[in-house]
């Protein structure tokens, strides 16, 4: 029930975080995908199952704030979860630059995934913003691994503090 | 279950996906209408977006309003307001000028829109694409609908208002959407066709015939409210560029560039009656 609770909360996390970057302007919103950073955030430290369930959830939401095929980004982040998780648990992904490699290299895998699901299902070619696009998978990746690195920071001091 | 425990987790993956690819194929072909799924997930989470917009523009109002001129800025706000309307009425006047009108006609007609115009903000923008839909802030309570247009402040076509509507949010297709299609008259050498989007800044004018003379870059195009959604005379943009379209030699390739900036719809109008089909 908890997992559940932490769930919900961090898909509502997910909308504030896009809110605030969809008010601060349009195009930010091609470069930070809030919903990645949460997907991979939360299955790297709970595991696959909890990944995939987050995934389909923030992928879901995603897509009922977009015109496109509802159901696209419920697809990718399912599989990005899993897949996020899954790995996780079998290699040490905790320094910082193998946390951040290793999100880039699932947040490419992601976007490689939704390309050809969306180009599958719409049948046309996608508008990448001149290109700006491919900065989403390197801003997700950093902005991932910041939040490890914060929250290593705190528990390393919280234990110094006890 | 030792299968059970050993697979559980590619079990659920599976289920999971399963229940998405699902999801994407009772939409395809793509119908007009969203799910009822997909519906109650943007009622969920919209009031979300318009709660932290709120609260973000509610903390900025706090400073602005209260420390910071105090009594000048509510004046300025109020006169901001006027001014929008007013901009909304002579844009409708110009436009329904242009339209061969008696100006007694014109008058009768802006009363008519008068009080029918819902001024909202944007609170989000399209999770995918930002040129293909946003979120205002009112809905269903505010008298909005889906099928009503929307245009920027200066009274320029922004797009329509499409299903889910919420109680006090709404979803907004983009002219530059590439599903969006407007019914379009230039402005000098009455080319007639459609305006449709390519989901990027820049939209198209299809079904204006190779035989077609005229049109030239810089041409104004104006709604003709044949498609009963938009109004007739509403400002949507420019000719940017002319050419032979290779894909289909019956037609021209006319390029358009959306009147409509991103940083100028912060607030909108949404025209809840419409004044089309003339």
């Amino acid at each position: 029930m908890k997992d559940v609770l932490r769930a919900f909360l961090a898909t509502l996390l997910a909308v504030l975080v896009y809110s605030l970057a969809g008010g601060a302007g349009p195009m930010l919103l091609v470069v930070l995908n809030a919903f990645s950073v949460v997907v991979l955030y939360f299955s790297v430290r709970r595991g696959e199952v909890f990944g995939a369930f987050l995934g389909t959830a923030c992928g879901l939401v995603q897509d009922s704030f977009s015109l496109g095929v509802f159901g696209v980004g419920g697809l990718t982040k399912t599989l990005l979860g899993f897949w996020a998780g899954f790995v996780s648990q079998r290699i040490d992904v905790a320094p910082f630059f193998r946390n951040g490699l290793y999100m880039l290299v699932m947040s490419v895998l992601e976007m490689i995934l939704w390309v050809l699901v969306t180009a599958v299902v719409r049948r046309e070619s996608l508008n990448f913003h001149g290109g700006l696009i491919l900065l989403q998978p390197l801003v997700t990746a950093l902005l991932g691994s910041s939040l490890f690195a914060v929250e290593r920071r705190f528990r390393a001091r919280g234990s110094r503090g006890a | 279950m030792p299968l059970w425990e050993n697979r559980r987790s590619v079990l659920i993956l599976a289920g999971l996906a399963a229940f998405n690819i699902l999801l994407i194929s009772i939409q395809i072909p793509r119908g007009a209408e969203k799910s009822l799924f997909e519906r109650s997930i943007f009622f969920l989470y919209s009031p979300v977006q318009r709660a932290v917009t709120g609260a973000v523009r509610g903390l900025g109002s706090l400073w602005t309003n209260y420390f910071d001129l105090r009594g000048v800025r509510g004046e300025n706000q109020q006169l901001k307001k006027e001014i929008f309307f007013r901009d909304q009425d002579v844009r409708f006047l110009e436009d329904r000028l242009r339209f061969f009108q008696s100006e007694a006609k014109v008058r009768e007609s802006l009363a008519a829109f008068r009080g029918t115009i819902v001024p909202a903000r944007v609170i989000g923008a399209d999770s995918a694409n930002p040129y293909q839909t946003i979120v205002l802030d009112k809905g269903s309570l505010d008298g909005i609908g889906k099928d009503m247009a929307v245009c920027d402040r200066f009274g320029n076509l922004v797009g329509r208002t499409i299903a889910p509507v919420s109680l006090k949010e709404t979803m907004v297709q983009l002219i530059t959407d590439k599903d969006s299609s407007v019914s379009v008259v230039s402005a000098v050498d009455r080319l007639t066709g459609s305006v449709t989007g390519k989901s990027g800044a820049f939209c198209e004018l299809r079904y204006v015939l190779a035989s077609a003379s005229g049109g030239q870059p810089g041409e104004e195009l104006l709604t003709t409210g044949y498609d009963k959604i938009y109004p007739a005379g509403l400002r949507v943009g420019s000719i940017r560029s002319l050419g032979k379209d290779e894909s289909s030699p019956i037609f021209r390739r006319i390029v358009v560039e959306p009147y409509f900036r991103f940083n100028t719809i912060d607030i909108v109008a949404v025209i809840t009656k419409a004044g089309g089909g003339e």
